[in-house]
């Protein structure tokens, strides 16, 4: 019967639980399409690495070692081939030499072809094979100076059989002309994820990429009557003992690419969830006030039942019941709503640039246990607080007339409550910024955090809630005189509800503020670092990813005319007595000339064996300068270096050590840089340089050449389109808020019916009623938006300090944004009210007054 | 059934209860040093004028509110002693409750409402119990309606068959016939009587109507607290008079 009674009080109000259960699904949906994207995005690739290698049995390819930093694979010499071609187990081999954002086609335009996000590959290729998995759907395989291309690029690029293309290759030193000999579908589809691929024969392969007599290894298909371990056997052997070389599976090359894939689609998907779960962390403000509201309308009853016997438990219960049951809708809703919220991701990326492979979205069995726990949790969760208050309803509140429960007790335990949460929030934050941790766990802890600090701040914020929205008020109060005075007196009576619906906007403005103050830091930093550390007129490098290009681009850069110095920064791996670390390769006779590391001890000069040290590496390593450290390259090269300099600015060079490039560049796999910056002669025309620099590089399309104020309009480019993206993820929590401060006004209002009923009477007019109902939501929205502005500065603040000077060394706080947030709250107040200031104004003024 | 109600057992007993609200200059005596007693099968009510303390002896006689001091005892039971829980289920189980504003769940149907009190001690109602009572409420055609459905006489009415249905010890009702016309008014009297006389039960009234004393077998008076004074088998003009004698 309780149960019962539950299910008839959810029937009799559900007009007033419906806004409450539609920010529970917004949150869920998100949640449940969060895991349907991602889930759906892992099922494509390993379909696609599935078919990709499916003609594959082996493959024979150099080891890669524990330096390699893993663009391209170790290259090994084409005789291999030949052992492996001439084994009976054999039936067909193929060399291999395969390229990733190196070789692209140019069109007519000059302009490169590729894609936005997804990558272009370049792959050598004998034409149909068992062994490969694409198909000519028009025209014929490559051969000499002709490229095959996938459909995809063919349709984007308006590109058919017979048309001219130019194609760039690090390997040689101007454009080629080519013909597209055939155009390729990959299985049985056009598209690969959007990905680009030019194919070409193997010798052609090998010049582009400037490696004659070289490939990445020989894929191998058995024959019939021999097993796969046969296979590998066989190979294996015919190889000897020859340690460079290792003989891999298809399946293990299947598993090596789904890892890769999945890896990078975890970390998507954990994106996207953990903006999901801020949108259901704000539902909770949301849920709790619902309930409490619901709960206080419900007193007579709760106090009829108690009269006739019901204990407080029962009360609790029912309660809860109440929010397991819309818990359980909620989810319902929420896991198919995550198909909407999926798709409408999809296309929001795909507006960003970033392509989705389509394919279908699927419910995996963890995706609907984790969305109904959630959906559930957070819901009874949510009201666990307020079930508590109903079992502290007396019976005798079943004869009082507007009895509200005893919240004065509570309050002060609540306050306390609110206090330890609090700090246990700043210590947590604290401890995640500053404490030396791993990421996974920081993150952890910086979520978990930051929750308690805005639970904390949301409990607390009851102690000024009325005084805040009575300042607040005090104008509206004198423009609007009793009608303001109403108003401010409304927003400021019941200060548990006006707290939990400012929160609820507080949230998110406060982590959109901290993530403003966060970029705009940065930029500044970075503008700092330009203006004072970086003396290039000109930077070179790949915009589209910062992929890494072919050192050959630097030496044609110092020669064209107009241009002086030219520095160019590439990154490695090296092992330093025994550890693995991060390493720059850079110019080091430039000095400081083009770029500069701050060097606040020692030389640039690192002769034969030089090494600088950043400052911060140096103090934690205990290293000064004349101090020797072994080093091993990529190559095995091994070797001591002494320290020659301490610099103290490693924003542009990411790493703690540097090399000459000179030396680097011997013991890499391959010579490439990711950064080239130039400084002009003396007296050279700026745009006559550059244009010569741009000419200069003319054989790499992917580059582009701009002078200092292009390259930030770029860099700022880059932020905010990420900021774009942010605020879009957490515009769904301004959305659950807004509607967060709509349900507590729509249900405010049908508290108050008899109140306004009297205003009514007494000759308020509708119009008066409605601007008194907006004032109020409009100065709760105010006070929600400062709450989040002060806490998002303040967390913004704390982030920065927390983020080493190399990276973030000027803190920038966004006021201008701040003015804007808190008018935005206002406003948002202002919207939420209109259609409960309608309901208020639209009362009967007899019901309204005859209600009990 | 007739008995006689002046002899049997006490079954609900005030003695010495003082209720004080407030305290210092604010401070209220609603009941000060009062002592009552309420006999099985008897039909009682209390009257007396606005704040003389009726309506707060009926909340904690009826648990529904703590004595300041004092000893309340339901069915051998001292209230004082009890915990809030275990003064639920003493009401719950014990005690039925009238008020004046019916105070139906609204979104249960009058036989849900009826048997509420059981179903939230998880009992089953007595079924021959049950259709004698709902018999004599005579609301068998309107088991499934809503309290909206109802009119007010009949809305008070399933609300004292929801006192009845638990069988309780005794029942207090605080001026059922409050809200109601005299006519269903006087047919709620009339049921309650019906209750006492015919189905045994006892009954404690507060009211501060004559004609509804009238139909009691003893109505005591209240002023400032204190029992003033008690009629047995009261009549209407009696105690007109007397209250018209008290200035009230």
């Amino acid at each position: 019967m309780i149960s019962k009674l539950v299910r008839r009080n959810i029937a009799a109000t559900k007009g007033r639980l419906f806004l409450m259960l539609l920010s529970i699904v917004l949150g869920v949906s998100f949640v449940s399409g969060s895991f349907l994207l991602a889930d759906s995005l892992r099922a494509i690739f390993s379909d696609i690495t599935a078919t990709a290698f499916s003609g594959i049995d082996a493959q024979v390819r150099g080891i890669e070692g524990d330096l390699s930093t893993g663009e391209e694979a170790i290259r090994i010499s084409e005789d291999i081939f030949d052992t492996v071609a001439a084994l009976p187990e054999v039936e067909y081999a193929e060399a291999g030499l395969a390229a990733f954002f190196q070789v692209y086609t140019v069109g007519a335009d000059g302009e490169v072809n590729r894609p936005q996000g997804p990558p272009v590959f370049a792959n050598s290729w004998a034409g149909p094979s068992v062994a490969s998995s694409f198909a000519l759907r028009d025209g014929q395989a490559p051969s000499g100076n002709q490229v095959a291309i996938d459909a995809t690029q063919a349709e984007t690029e308006g590109l058919a059989v017979g048309d001219q293309v130019q194609v760039s290759g690090p390997g040689i030193d101007e454009l080629l002309d080519m013909e597209v000999s055939g155009i390729v579908s990959f299985g049985d589809s056009d598209a690969l994820a959007g990905a680009y691929f030019n194919l070409f024969d193997l010798p052609t392969m090998q010049t582009l990429m400037g490696s004659p007599g070289e490939i990445d290894g020989v894929i191998v298909n058995g024959q019939d009557d021999v097993s796969n371990t046969e296979l590998l056997r066989a190979v294996q052997a015919a190889l000897g003992d020859d340690a460079t070389l290792e003989v891999v599976s298809g399946t293990t090359l299947i598993d090596e690419q789904s890892g890769e894939f999945n890896e990078f689609i975890d970390i998507f998907g954990n994106v996207l969830l953990g903006f999901a779960l801020v949108v259901l962390f704000v539902s909770i403000f949301i849920i709790y006030n619902t309930f409490a509201i619901l709960i206080s309308q419900r007193i007579r009853q709760f106090g009829l039942l108690r009269s006739i016997g019901a204990t407080g438990q029962q009360l609790t219960r029912m309660v809860l019941i109440e929010a397991l049951i819309i818990g359980i809708i909620a989810s319902i809703i929420g896991l198919f709503g995550g198909i909407g919220i999926a798709t409408l991701l999809k296309y929001l990326f795909s507006q960003g640039g970033g392509e989705f492979p389509d394919g279908p979205l699927l419910f995996k069995t963890r995706t609907i246990i984790i969305v109904f726990f959630l959906g559930i949790g957070v819901t009874v969760g949510s009201a666990l607080l307020p079930s508590f208050v109903a079992q502290r309803i007396p019976a005798l509140a079943a004869l009082r007339d507007g009895a509200a429960a005893t919240t004065e007790g509570s309050r002060h335990r609540r306050v306390l409550f609110g206090g330890i949460v609090f700090t246990l929030g700043v210590a947590l934050t604290l401890f995640g910024l500053f404490g030396s941790l791993s990421t996974a766990p920081r993150l952890a802890l910086l979520g978990f955090g930051a929750a308690l600090l805005f639970v904390g701040v949301a409990m607390l914020s009851v102690l000024f809630a009325s005084a805040a929205t009575r300042f607040l008020g005090a104008p509206v109060e004198m423009a609007r005189g009793l009608n303001g005075r109403l108003a401010r007196d409304n927003a400021s009576r019941n200060p548990q509800r006006t707290a939990a619906t400012a929160s609820a906007l507080m949230i998110g403005l406060a982590l959109i503020t901290g993530v403003l103050v966060l970029t705009q830091s940065l930029r500044a930093s970075f503008d700092k670092i330009l203006d004072e550390t970086v003396a290039a007129d000109l930077f070179i490098y790949d915009d589209n990813q910062g992929f890494p290009f072919d050192g050959a681009a630097v030496a044609q850069l110092a020669v064209a005319p107009g241009i002086d110095q030219v520095a160019a920064i590439t990154s490695l791996k090296v092992d330093i007595d025994g550890q693995v670390e991060n390493a720059t390769g850079f110019d080091v006779a430039s000095t400081d000339q083009v770029l500069d590391a701050q060097l606040i001890g020692g030389t640039y000069d690192t002769g034969e064996n030089g090494v600088l040290i950043y400052s911060g590496k140096a103090d934690e390593l205990n290293l000064a300068i004349g101090a020797s450290i072994n080093v091993r390259f990529e190559d095995d090269f091994t070797d001591d270096f002494t320290i020659v300099g301490v610099f103290d600015d490693n924003t542009l060079f990411g790493s703690a050590w540097i090399f000459d490039r000179a030396t680097t560049s011997q013991h890499t796999n391959l010579d490439t840089v990711e950064f080239v910056g130039a400084t002009f002669e003396a007296g050279a025309e700026p745009a006559l340089a550059q244009m010569a620099a741009e000419d200069a590089v003319a054989n790499f399309p992917q580059l582009i050449v701009q002078d200092n104020s292009e390259f930030k309009e770029t860099q700022e480019g880059q932020i905010n389109s990420l900021l774009i993206v942010v605020f879009a993820l957490l515009g769904l929590c301004i959305v659950v808020a807004f509607i967060g401060i709509v349900n507590t006004m729509a249900l405010s209002i049908l508290e108050r019916t008899r109140e306004i009923g009297l205003l009514r009477a007494i000759g308020t007019s509708r119009r008066q009623l409605r601007s008194m109902v907006r004032w109020e939501a409009i100065i709760v929205g105010v006070f929600g938006a400062l709450l989040g502005v002060v806490l998002g500065i303040i967390i913004g603040y704390a982030a920065v300090s927390a983020i080493p000077d190399s990276f973030i060394s000027v803190v920038s706080i966004p006021w201008r944004w701040a003015v804007i947030f808190t008018i935005v709250g206002g406003v948002l107040g202002m919207f939420a009210a209109v259609l409960p200031a309608r309901r208020a104004a639209r009362m009967n003024v007899l019901d309204a007054i005859s209600t009990v | 059934m007739s008995q006689d109600t002046m002899t049997g057992a006490v079954i609900a007993s005030a003695t010495n209860v003082m209720k004080i609200y407030g305290s210092g200059e604010t401070e209220v005596r609603a009941l000060d040093g009062l002592n009552a007693e309420f006999r099985r099968g008897q039909f009682s009510a209390v009257m007396g004028p606005s704040g003389s303390g009726k309506s707060t002896l009926m909340h904690v006689m009826a648990g529904l509110d703590r004595a300041t001091s004092g000893d309340v005892v339901v069915g051998g039971v001292d209230l004082s002693t009890l915990s809030e829980k275990k003064l639920t289920l003493l009401r719950r189980d014990r005690i039925g409750f009238v008020f004046q504003a019916y105070n139906l769940v609204p979104t249960l149907s009058a036989e849900e409402n009826m048997v509420l009190p059981l179903d939230l001690a998880g009992r089953k109602p007595d079924p021959e119990w049950f259709n004698q009572v709902v018999t004599a409420v005579g609301l068998g055609d309107r088991l499934d309606h809503r309290p909206n459905e109802l009119s007010g006489g009949q809305q008070q009415r399933v609300a004292v068959a929801r006192a009845l249905v638990g069988q309780p010890d005794i029942i207090f009702a605080d001026e059922p016939t409050g809200n109601l016309d005299s006519k269903t008014g006087h047919e709620i009297l009339d049921f309650l009587r019906t209750a006492v006389r015919e189905l045994g039960q006892t009954v404690v009234m507060v009211t501060h109507d004559p004609l509804g004393a009238s139909y009691t077998d003893r109505a005591i008076f209240l002023e400032d607290g204190k029992i003033t004074s008690e009629m047995v088998d009261p009549n209407a003009d009696d105690i007109y008079n007397y209250m018209r004698s008290l200035g009230a």
